[in-house]
């Protein structure tokens, strides 16, 4: 007997798109354009860059996505595309402002420091590159640090090192130190 | 017993899954001290507010660039693949014209006939399978297309042939249905591999 074929909407999407259906592409391109970007912008801050990292992002998904075989989710999958792109454009950026040896010295006046408290979108900001990467892959993403470090070419304790020292800033930023 | 506060590192370790060592004495000590649940606490809103930051959205439509890439790139691998099947077929018709005069040529009418009488079944099958109308995975529509394209080359191919002298039309048309039958045989592999394998 014929057993029942059941396909949800979203498989048959992604059939379409793993022919190469570029309707079907544009789908999840525009489903899942908000996440990359918020997240591009997040870790790279600038508005090009993040423009820049979501359309290598769904290039490299409409490139690639008869590689997906479906054992995650499809934004996990997505994600670590997008997430590996921004961390590619950080590190170019790095190697071309050479300057940035020491990150410490290129904050912005501590406001912070003054005893001002800063909104949560600023401290955020404010934090180095990396550092900001870490806290929003760990904290926001939900990554583990063995998958930052993996990401990020470092080790583990590299991603817990810079969480705390993250977190020990944004609370003398935001005001939050225990008394 | 521990008398310090906790650092956070050790409230950070406190929320990784798994226990690494001096992670039940910390916990202990969380248990009994209020000014490090609060710092905890504090530490556990502040991700949960970073979680809760509005998204940033893109203020303009990224799409028609992405596809342009797409399209490009697709339009490049095209060609590549025509270019390498047209030397390919542009090899084999001089091979032909330069071994004439050595290796006598058989009489392959009656071969090629059988040829296309081949290929005509396979296509008929493949009209009445209705392939295209059948639901397939992502990686059997692949191999579909590329197959067909393929089929869509030798044709061009078939169609060029029929201008050489007769004796290499004869050599190059054989040659060609042959290719062509091989191709709808794997076609016809490839739908009823797919079949099989969602229980038609």
């Amino acid at each position: 007997m014929a057993a029942a074929l059941v396909l949800t909407e979203s498989d048959r999407l992604l059939a379409r798109a793993r022919a190469g259906d570029l309707a079907a592409l544009e789908q999840l391109c525009r489903a899942y354009q908000v996440p990359v970007y918020n997240l591009a912008r997040r870790i790279c801050r600038s508005i090009e860059d993040a423009e820049d990292v979501l359309q290598e992002t769904f290039f490299e998904v409409c490139r690639s996505i008869q590689q997906f075989r479906g054992d995650g989710s499809l934004w996990g999958w997505i994600r670590s595309i997008a997430s590996s792109k921004a961390l590619m454009r950080l590190r170019r950026n790095r190697y071309r402002e050479t300057d940035e040896l020491d990150e410490e010295f290129h904050q912005p006046v501590a406001r912070g420091e003054s005893g001002l408290r800063m909104d949560l979108e600023a401290a955020l900001e404010r934090l180095p590159d990396l550092t900001r990467a870490v806290v929003w892959l760990h904290d926001v993403e939900g990554y583990t640090h063995e998958e930052i470090a993996g990401l990020m070419g470092k080790t583990p304790s590299f991603s817990k090192s810079q969480l705390a020292r993250a977190h020990v800033r944004l609370r003398r930023w935001l005001g939050e130190e225990v008394a | 017993m521990m008398n310090d506060h906790l650092s956070i590192d050790q409230l950070l370790d406190l929320q990784e899954p798994g226990v690494e060592p001096g992670v039940a004495v910390a916990r202990a000590h969380l248990e009994s001290c209020q000014q490090c649940r609060l710092e905890a606490d504090r530490l556990a809103q502040r991700s949960a507010r970073l979680r809760a930051l509005p998204s940033l959205k893109p203020v303009r439509d990224n799409w028609p660039r992405i596809r342009d890439r797409v399209e490009a790139q697709r339009r490049r691998v095209f060609l590549r693949r025509g270019l390498l099947v047209g030397l390919a077929a542009a090899a084999t018709l001089l091979l032909a014209v330069w071994l004439r005069p050595v290796v006598p040529i058989a009489p392959a009418s009656t071969e090629v006939a059988q040829a296309r009488s081949r290929s005509n079944q396979l296509e008929q099958f493949l009209q009445a399978y209705h392939a295209d109308s059948r639901v397939t995975d992502g990686r059997t529509a692949r191999l579909a297309v590329d197959l067909e394209d393929r089929i869509a080359l030798v044709d061009r191919q078939l169609e060029a042939a029929q201008l050489l002298e007769e004796r290499q039309r004869e050599a190059a048309m054989l040659q060609l249905w042959r290719q062509r039958v091989g191709l709808l045989d794997a076609l016809v592999d490839v739908h009823l591999t797919q079949a099989s394998a969602v229980g038609f």
